[in-house]
């Protein structure tokens, strides 16, 4: 029924529209992702584990939604739980000196084996999420309103947060608090501040809207819950804070270039074009690595400074 | 404990394991304990609220991991891809590079040992299409360990970044191949390889038949790198360049090539993995089914701290726990991925017990 249906659509609508539709419908999780990552590598704290946050996200949102029978709850739920594991990760990476990159991983593990115990009962549960909400007016617009103004309310909220981040890592004085405590943070320890705290309160944010992203592919997008259902976006969204060079805009760009390359499989299939998916899907990930051999030097001038020694390992003896 | 002098302090008995004292190693000894009975409670927990009695589970899991013979098999098997991803890790690592791309390298292994086995098969006596298909593997995996290692002495790139990418290039590339030109016709639909001819298959030993030749591959490599990484001149000239590259640099060694060589030899032993998987478990190529190794691999070099030797221990550890996991479905109904949790947990006890590393978090 959903195939005749798309297939119907496939007359009144041109393929580049579509595709764009789907590059915000299914870039807008992993621009949140995206987003929190920047913020907690801004501190100077890489999360691998931002995976696991959005699976957190996506299967408590799910879970919550089912139970309460109101998505904002499942939101709340989700932002709680990505928040929490990654305040796990920074208490590990920032107190008790584990390495970012495996903890991170670890924190990806974690993620994947709780939502398995917790989610399996919630595999066949139907819920109530999200539902697309048409901005009277403006969603009328020919082509632009359909791509932009006829989503979920969680996408219009993201819309929203990448300006709200860019202004406040880049106009506020706590962003600017932030950054130092990625870039320079003895400077900031001896004016009297804790970089630790900053960067606890960083990763927080990070997990919460990794959560946040999860819960947007679980109740608003999907609408189903399996077990590992964010495959890999969680590791996208991290690959995509390199690739926007640590900025809030650029991030959501990239996202939304990532939800095309997901979206234009389907769509050329519909209109009988014969394309493999999955050459598209590697797509992203060859045109991430050709943008860092163009970037190279620029883009990891750009990287915090804080954010170097992770990538440096130390030498084992 | 029986009454010995404690050696004095000062005498070192191996250059690798500086000594300690009797007190000291009691500590240790018993913060591990401490940490790993930490692990098994939280995962307790977890699964007192799904309401499955922790101390039955417990019980079920270590039964049907170490209890009997056909279980230490499947321990062994599931074990042995774990410690060649790590050898993936541990290699590049001695050079101060972060190999973060063994799951991709696993993958085109296992599709370069079944590219060879698609071409060979019935052509060649099925022992030169298992040497192909390893050999084959080491160097699909090499290849493709090497593209980061290009970007990385080129280009400057992290290799840590562009392996992660290249991942989830190798995993399109497999899903490309079994959903299209190398798709099996009889797979009902399920995406998958055509599965390798049972005379192709790895060999088998013991008396349930289910250890493979891969098995010994892995313990083989491990003592292989061991040894390359300690008595080569290689092994210390990599340690030198990824110590201080500008001094190895002014000291006439060749830095790029060192690490480039690590990063090569670490993706054969990623290929690897994939070859053994493929031909020793698997017997055709479907999705996911390396799913997680490089990653539990990544950790175990760590969780051993890329010592070749410990990481087969780790590495045992962890198949361990993967197998505890199977157990966990079939006894407690629970899903297998929930063991998932205990090996966080047991990560965590060990990666937040390690003295701080110079630089590697501040």
């Amino acid at each position: 029924m959903i195939a005749a249906q798309a297939a119907t659509d496939v007359g009144g609508q041109l393929l580049i529209v579509s595709v764009l539709v789907g590059a915000v419908r299914s870039g807008t999780s992993i621009f949140y992702a995206a987003l929190g990552e920047t913020i907690s590598e801004r501190a100077g704290v890489i999360n691998v584990g931002t995976e696991g946050c959005m699976l957190a996200g996506a299967m408590s949102a799910y879970a919550v939604t089912a139970e309460t029978g109101n998505p904002w709850f499942g939101v709340l739920g989700a932002a709680a739980v990505g928040g929490a594991l990654a305040l796990l990760h920074a208490y590990l990476v920032i107190a008790r000196g584990a390495n970012q990159l495996a903890n991170g991983l670890v924190i990806m593990f974690l993620g994947l084996g709780l939502t398995s115990l917790f989610g399996a009962s919630y595999v066949s549960r139907e819920i109530n999420g999200f539902k697309p909400y048409a901005i009277p007016g403006l969603s009328s617009i020919p082509a632009v309103g359909d791509i932009l103004f006829n989503h979920d309310p969680l996408t219009y909220l993201s819309f929203a947060l990448g300006p709200a981040v860019w202004f406040l890592l880049f106009r506020t004085r706590w962003g600017l608090l932030l950054r130092g405590a990625g870039e320079r943070a003895p400077v900031l320890s001896s004016y009297g501040y804790s970089p630790e705290r900053i960067r606890y309160i960083a990763v927080g944010l990070g997990g919460l809207l990794a959560g946040i992203g999860g819960a947007q592919l679980s109740t608003a997008v999907a609408l189903t819950w399996f077990e590992n259902m964010t495959q890999g976006r969680g590791f996208i969204a991290v690959a995509l804070v390199i690739f926007a060079s640590w900025h809030p805009l650029w991030a959501m760009g990239g996202a939304y270039l990532f939800g095309a390359a997901l979206a234009l499989g389907p769509e050329l299939q519909v209109r009988n074009v014969g394309v493999n998916q999955f050459v598209l899907d590697a797509l992203p990930y060859v045109m991430t690595l050709a943008v860092l051999v163009v970037l190279a030097k620029r883009s990891f001038q750009r990287a915090p400074e804080g954010l170097a020694e992770v990538f440096d390992a130390p030498p084992v003896s | 404990m029986t009454v010995i002098d404690s050696p004095p302090e000062e005498i070192t008995v191996a250059p690798e394991a500086p000594t300690k004292g009797t007190n000291d190693l009691a500590r240790r000894v018993g913060s591990w304990v401490v940490a790993y009975l930490g692990a098994l409670a939280v995962f307790g927990a977890f699964m007192a609220l799904k309401g499955v009695n922790p101390f039955v589970a417990y019980r079920d899991m270590f039964d049907s991991t170490l209890m009997n013979s056909a279980s230490l098999s499947e321990v062994l098997i599931k074990a042995a891809p774990f410690l060649l991803a790590a050898l993936a890790v541990a290699v590049p690592a001695r050079g101060g590079l972060v190999n973060l791309g063994g799951e991709g390298q696993i993958v085109m292994g296992g599709i370069a040992a079944a590219g060879v086995a698609l071409g060979l098969e019935g052509k060649v006596a099925s022992g030169l299409v298992m040497v192909a298909m390893l050999v084959g593997a080491m160097v699909a995996g090499a290849l493709w360990a090497a593209l980061a290692g290009v970007l990385r002495v080129g280009a400057g790139i992290n290799e840590a970044i562009s392996t992660l990418l290249l991942n989830y290039i190798a995993i399109d590339v497999l899903l490309y191949l079994i959903s299209g030109p190398w798709k099996d016709s009889a797979g009902f639909g399920q995406l998958a390889s055509k599965p390798l001819a049972d005379e192709t298959r790895l060999p088998t030993f013991g008396s349930d038949g289910r250890i493979h030749l891969g098995v010994f591959i892995a313990m083989a490599a491990a003592v292989g790198i061991w040894l390359l990484l300690r008595s080569t001149s290689w092994g210390f000239q990599l340690r030198v360049a990824g110590g201080n590259g500008e001094a190895a640099r002014r000291a006439g060694l060749p830095v790029a090539k060192l690490l480039l060589s690590g990063l090569i030899t670490g993706g054969a032993m990623a290929g690897l993995a994939g070859a053994i998987h493929f031909a020793g478990v698997e017997g055709q190529l479907r999705p996911g089914m390396t799913f997680g190794f490089g990653y539990i691999g990544f950790l175990a070099s760590w969780l051993a701290g890329h010592h070749p030797i410990r990481i087969a221990g780790a590495a045992l550890l962890l198949g361990a726990i993967a197998v505890a996991g199977d157990s966990l479905q079939i006894d407690a109904g629970l899903p297998a991925a929930s063991v998932n949790v205990l090996m966080a947990f047991v990560l965590f006890a060990v990666l937040g017990k390690k003295p701080r590393l110079a630089g590697a978090s501040r």
